[in-house]
């Protein structure tokens, strides 16, 4: 079922046109990555979502309602967490998820406080004042308040920026159990390409205020043709050095150690004329493209298309 | 509107005044001070027999009573401001509160912070120099929601201004009630004034209360013009700000509300 409509989306700064059109949707239960260089317009497509950015155009529909005419409705129903956000800071975690549940309706009150403290390990921290925190405890209560309200749909900016390894798994383990659980719906933006691989069933790529890919992670990763695979060169490196050249391929040398950087049609054919050639090694691996060459590929575009425009 | 929503932000500004010593101390000190110094001037005057006994409650009951304009404009523009400083709008308005709700919760959380600084003063004056402001009868209550209705007038115009520019013009949330104050004839009758500052102050609703309440205090009754005529002003005037203060929201909407600070 389609929860999230979003429908020829534009905004304008100032005569720029910031967000050129965006038309996608979200189904129920899914968890949707949203990924772009900075200025690309990930920040301003949620802030549309959540309705605190009017759009110049276009239009976003949640649960079939108009966001811009059912925004108080919807938003019972939606949550967010964003690293450009804080709480008040002289008041301790557990006012500050006091005070926001009172925006949403919820049953008990006292049990969701009770649940949430413990989902959230915040046992230790919940009488203490929001400016006592480090970073990662920070982003922790700005999670749990993103679940207060028990959201069928949350946009999570960066959730776990600043969070320990530990915890990070924690909270990433937390919101696909939510959505297995609960048929949660998710939008995620993050810098963390493992994360959104591992969480997202479909990622959107933004550039330039334009949707450039829309497609499951692995499905992305499959535009990218070039492998990375390494060598451990223990024997005639000079033959493999003239290979390298004479196909003209990309490779970075540290000591005996290669990464060649070549096409995946054309990786049997190189194994096959580096044994031919002679060529020793004692260590192999094949990288296979991934989500973040994918993104690597996009962002080192929008720097060139940048410089360029520089330039000129 | 949602009666648990308007509790919900009229908590978070609780919770910030229990924990911050500036608004604690702009509900008791100041007050204090004020009531101190003047209550100390005027009985230093009566002593000297160039004035009337009646010149301490005069003057202390301008005291008092300011308290309501100041609270209710004070709490609306501060509100915002704590808002701002702590970077909790996006908290706010991502949420399922409508901006009305917003707007009610800062008019109730300033009759709340004024009812408590207005009793606190009241009876340090009572107890510091035996002026009741309770003798003045009745007449308190709907000139108490004429004074706290002209904050609110001050306070919505302010925090337009504040969305529209951000903190840098913050000054304003302290300024602005002292421009008015003038006009206002708190320890003084209008009549002082300039004629061209007495045109300004027939315009200003909380001039009308002033004058009424040291009427009453020389023994005189106040006239119904001390009503009428002010809720009249005052109507007119807050919905000219709630109109701009809904413009500079919808203004800040299409920049955005992270954008504001």
């Amino acid at each position: 079922m389609t929860i999230l409509e979003v429908k020829n989306l534009k905004k304008t700064f100032k005569k720029s046109e910031i967000i050129k059109g965006l038309t996608f949707d979200m189904q129920e239960g899914e968890i949707l990555g949203i990924l772009g260089p900075n200025g690309a317009g990930k920040t301003t497509t949620l802030q549309m979502l959540l309705g605190i950015l009017t759009p110049t155009s276009g239009t976003i529909k949640v649960f079939d309602k108009d966001l811009a005419t059912h925004k108080s409705e919807i938003l019972e129903k939606m949550n967010f967490s964003s690293t450009y956000v804080d709480m008040p800071w002289r008041l301790t975690v557990k006012e500050n998820l006091e005070w926001s549940s009172w925006l949403y309706e919820i049953p008990d009150r006292r049990k969701r406080l009770n649940q949430i403290k413990e989902l959230f390990l915040l046992e230790k921290q919940w009488n203490q004042p929001v400016s006592a925190l480090s970073a990662g405890q920070k982003t922790r209560v700005n999670l749990a308040r993103s679940m207060i309200n028990f959201p069928s749909i949350l946009l999570l900016d960066e959730p776990t920026a600043s969070l320990d390894p530990e915890v990070a798994t924690y909270i990433r383990e937390f919101f696909a159990n939510q959505r297995k659980t609960y048929n949660k719906s998710i939008i995620l933006t993050s810098h963390n390409m493992s994360e959104v691989e591992s969480l997202c069933d479909r990622v959107l790529i933004l550039k330039d205020g334009m949707i450039v890919g829309n497609d499951t992670p692995a499905n992305l990763a499959k535009k990218i043709e070039y492998s990375h695979l390494r060598l451990r060169v223990t024997k005639n490196v000079a033959e493999l050095d003239k290979l390298i050249s004479l196909r003209k391929l990309e490779s970075v040398q540290e000591d005996k150690q290669y990464t060649i950087t070549i096409k995946e049609t054309l990786l049997p054919l190189f194994l096959y004329e580096i044994t031919k050639k002679n060529v020793g090694y004692t260590e192999i691996s094949i990288d296979k493209p991934n989500l973040e060459d994918y993104f690597m590929k996009i962002a080192k575009s929008t720097v060139e298309t940048k410089s360029r425009g520089d330039m000129s | 509107m949602k009666l648990h929503r308007i509790w919900g932000i009229f908590l978070r500004y609780f919770y910030n005044l229990i924990h911050t010593y500036d608004r604690l101390t702009d509900m008791f000190f100041w007050p204090f001070i004020d009531l101190l110094l003047w209550g100390l001037t005027s009985s230093y005057l009566v002593s000297t027999g160039s004035t009337s006994n009646t010149l301490v409650l005069a003057l202390l009951g301008g005291i008092m009573l300011w308290i309501f304009p100041w609270r209710g404009q004070y709490e609306i523009t501060v509100s915002l401001l704590e808002d701002l400083w702590n970077r909790n709008l996006v908290n706010l308005f991502a949420t399922p509160i409508l901006f009305s709700e917003w707007v009610v919760s800062v008019m109730f959380i300033g009759i709340f912070k004024s009812i408590i600084s207005f009793a606190f003063a009241s009876v340090i004056a009572v107890v510091l120099y035996a002026a009741n402001i309770y003798t003045l009868g009745i007449i308190l209550l709907p000139w108490a929601g004429l004074l706290i209705m002209f904050g609110w007038v001050f306070g919505f115009f302010i925090a337009s201004l504040i969305m529209r520019y951000g903190t840098k013009i913050q000054t304003l949330a302290w300024m602005s009630m002292a421009i008015v104050s003038p006009f206002a004839g708190v320890f003084y009758p209008i009549s002082v004034l300039p004629s061209w500052a007495q045109t300004i102050a027939h315009y200003v609703p909380v001039s009308y209360v002033f004058e009424g309440m040291r009427s009453i205090i020389a023994g005189q009754p106040a006239p119904l013009s001390a009503l009428f005529w002010p809720l009249i002003l005052c109507l007119i005037y807050l919905m000219l700000s709630l109109y701009f203060l809904y413009g500079s929201y919808s203004a800040i909407l299409k920049r955005g509300l992270i954008s504001v600070e």
